[in-house]
């Protein structure tokens, strides 16, 4: 099953066009990765798709709900806010920032929006967080405030943050470019174990081995357009694209 | 999306706001427009610096030899006596906007000013005089040639030496200053600064009496002048009526015996002049300090009442004003920037003035008693919400543009997003602004002297014009200092408290 469509979509600031006509489609339990060089317009679709940037024309749809589409004109129409709303709650994301709340604790961080937006029952929703936090390893900070914490510490709050509000399928905008390269690790074998459970996951990343491990589709990005997309072993151990060899190779 | 999103709600509420403001304005302008039918009270304007004729005594009371006549024709005539100190530049303004029925405080009846009051008959002959440091060799006229010369602004002996008569004497001096009372005059005497005081006679001889015999009063006079109570302009009526009141405690000896405890028999004239000459058994007393720490202390509650009032209006609306300015839309944000703008741009003694005596001048709505302490209030909040606004906006616009991002990606909605992530983290962005805000009203509360409500300062003035000291001032000074310092101890807990986290 389709759980996201991107048809056809355009985006632009200014004059620069920075996606060209994309389409991408992620199915349930599919861990999907997206590489390419910096300025390639990766996370300007994962914002896209997020709805955190309008495109400028193309479609978006959610399990067959449609967020947004062209009208006549070629211009993008998104749905009302209530649609918006509903649509919403199907995904999240992970910044590469944190972008934690630093007034409130650990734990608060994970229960308030369950409870004050999808107005779950306290008591149910902290139960489920300390859970989640319990597997992230972070079970005697749920009372710390985000800046007591490392910077692992802080992005595995933030996929806890984003897990707690149940979403069907979760973004990830290099989740570990802020982080040390030591304290990276952590932070893969979170994501691999959420992709063993069968998480629906885009990630967007520099992470090529990383990549290769965990997902189950690779896509390479560059001046807004997809290059090449395929499998794993296929795109990065046998690219057919000149483009992305040389990439790969600045890489190593 | 981005940082402007907030203001869409916050349109509505000003809107909404500025329409509770005016309807406040215009409610309270209204109450006592009209005269009543039958009087009960009768409402004294005078300036309370000035002794023997109204000032405040060292417990606090309004007294003096205008007052305590005007206390004995309301008796006889059963009103209610109102005392209503005024700033004595804004004394018009008080008359004709109906807040004061009279100007009865040894106002002189020049030339200048005889057609446009309704005047009583002349009940006090006064002469205005130099008053000279008696070591200082200053014998007559001549003497003054290159002397500096001090006057109170706005008074008869500004005016006197001003007219044609005195031109040529006014000429001869190094400099004629004026000063806004006697006792800042007397300081300067005292510190050398003027060599020469130019006063009524009646004001010369109190504070003679009570500052020692170390000034001496030069013998020729510049000029002789008559004291007059001073109604608004046609209204013959309360004149006579008052008028007649005064024949019958002419009369009946009333009004000798009153000036005698003034010390002012020489000069009365009203009716046929009196010739006795008593010695004066005049009031003043040495400054008892508890007493004046008391009424300090009363001034000091008006003192807060102003800043707390101000504070609770002010921090909401600033929020609100700092919404207006960053609307989205043009015509909103435009009216908030203009209205920043002249608030931050003008003195905010000017708009206090505005504020009180706007309502008269710009639509003819006689002002309430009530309404003197409305406009303090709506002067200040107006103020100082054009500050906070501009404080929360620094704080709302330097917040990290991940925060709106994150909430919007957990669904919360625009209120919830500004109420519960956005606000409280830039409270703490901008405490120590707020604070250095919240100090500064305090001290700024002083400037309601200028549409004359009593608070802390124009008691210090009034006291220390009265009893001819310094004191008073000292003792305000410490009286503002201790509430800033506790105001500054609580803020400094407050952001203690919100250190439990830390910001990036």
């Amino acid at each position: 099953m389709k759980l996201l469509e991107m048809n056809n979509v355009r985006k632009g600031f200014g004059k620069t066009e920075v996606l060209k006509n994309i389409s991408l489609s992620v199915e349930q339990g599919e861990v999907v990765s997206i590489i390419g060089p910096s300025g390639s317009g990766k996370s300007t679709l994962l914002r896209c798709a997020t709805m955190l940037e309008k495109m400028d024309s193309g479609e978006l749809i959610y399990f067959d709900k449609k967020a947004a589409w062209n009208d006549k004109n070629g211009n993008c129409v998104y749905a009302k806010k209530n649609e918006l709303k509903e649509i919403q709650g199907y995904y999240s994301l992970v910044f590469q920032n944190f972008n934690l709340f630093p007034h409130f604790t650990v734990l608060k961080n994970l229960t308030h929006a369950p409870i004050v937006v999808q107005k779950r029952k306290k008591s149910e929703v902290e139960l489920e967080c300390r859970e989640l936090l319990r597997r992230m390893g972070l079970q005697d900070k749920e009372d710390a405030y985000p800046s007591q914490l490392s910077g692992g510490q802080q992005q595995r709050v933030s996929i806890a943050r984003a897990l707690a509000m149940k979403p069907k399928i979760l973004f990830f905008d290099e989740p570990t470019s802020a982080l040390d390269p030591e304290l990276t690790g952590e932070i893969l074998s979170v994501i691999k174990e959420l992709a063993r459970e069968q998480m629906t996951m885009v990630i967007v990343t520099h992470e090529i081995n990383f990549a290769r491990d965990v997902s189950n589709r690779v896509i390479f990005m560059e001046n807004g357009y997809i290059v090449e997309e395929g499998s794993p072993i296929q795109l990065i151990n046998n690219p057919k694209s000149q483009r992305i060899r040389e990439f790969l190779r600045k890489l190593d | 999306m981005n940082i402007r999103t907030c203001g869409k709600y916050a349109n509505k509420f000003l809107l909404l706001l500025l329409v509770i403001c005016l309807s406040f304005t215009l409610v309270s302008c209204n109450q006592d427009s009209e005269e009543s039918e039958v009087r009960t009270q009768f409402v004294v304007g005078f300036d309370a610096s000035f002794p023997p004729y109204g000032y405040r005594d060292d417990n606090g009371e309004y007294v003096g030899f205008d007052l305590d006549l005007a206390q004995e024709v309301c008796d006889r005539q059963g009103w209610e006596l109102i005392k209503q100190p005024i700033e004595w530049d804004a004394k018009d303004m008080e008359l004709s906007s109906g807040t004061i029925d009279c100007i009865w405080n040894g106002f002189t009846m020049s030339e200048d000013r005889l057609d446009d009051y309704t005047w009583s008959e002349p009940y006090v002959d006064n002469s205005q005089v130099f008053v000279v440091e008696k070591e200082a060799g200053i014998k007559s006229f001549d003497d003054l040639a290159g002397k500096n010369v001090a006057v109170q602004t706005a008074s008869s002996a500004l005016e006197a030496l001003n007219s044609d008569e005195c031109k040529e004497l006014t000429a001869s001096f190094k400099s004629l200053e004026e000063i806004p009372d006697y006792n800042t005059a007397f300081m300067n005497l005292d510190a050398g600064s003027v060599d020469a005081i130019a006063m009524d006679i009646g004001v010369a001889n109190y504070q003679i009496e009570s500052r020692g015999d170390k000034y001496i009063i030069l013998e020729q006079p510049i000029i002789t002048e008559k004291y007059g109570i001073a109604f608004l302009k046609g209204n013959e009526e309360l004149k006579d009526q008052v008028q007649n009141i005064l024949y019958d405690m002419l009369n009946d000896g009333t009004l000798e015996k009153i000036a005698d405890k003034w010390g002012l028999s020489d000069n009365l004239i009203f009716g046929q002049a009196t010739d006795e000459t008593t010695q004066t058994d005049n009031e003043t007393t040495q400054v008892d300090l508890w007493s004046m720490i008391v009424q300090l202390a009363s001034g000091m509650l008006e003192t807060i009442k102003i800043f707390a009032i101000t504070l609770v209006f002010t921090l909401p609306l600033g929020l609100i004003v700092s919404f207006g300015r960053m609307s989205r839309f043009k015509i909103i944000k435009y009216i908030t920037q203009f209205y920043i703008a002249v608030m931050r741009g003008t003195p905010l003694m000017l708009q206090l003035l505005v504020v009180y005596f706007g309502p008269y001048y710009l639509f003819g709505i006689s002002l309430s008693r009530e309404y003197r302490f409305i406009a303090v209030i709506i002067g200040f909040v107006l103020n100082y919400a054009a500050y906070f606004a501009e404080i929360y906006r620094s704080g709302i616009e330097s917040m990290p543009v991940g925060q709106y991002e994150a909430a919007r990606i957990l669904g919360y909605n625009r209120a919830q997003t500004f109420i519960r992530i956005i606000f409280p983290q830039v409270i703490k962005r901008v405490l120590p602004s707020i604070t250095n805000e919240i100090i500064t009203l305090v001290k700024d509360t002083s400037l309601a002297f200028s549409i004359a409500y009593v608070e802390l300062f124009s008691l210090a003035k009034a006291i220390a014009a009265a009893q001819t000291t310094m004191i008073p001032f000292v003792v305000a000074g410490i009286f503002y200092f201790v509430f800033n310092f506790l105001v500054a101890t609580v803020m400094n807990k407050v952001e203690k408290k919100l250190n439990y986290y830390e910001i990036k």
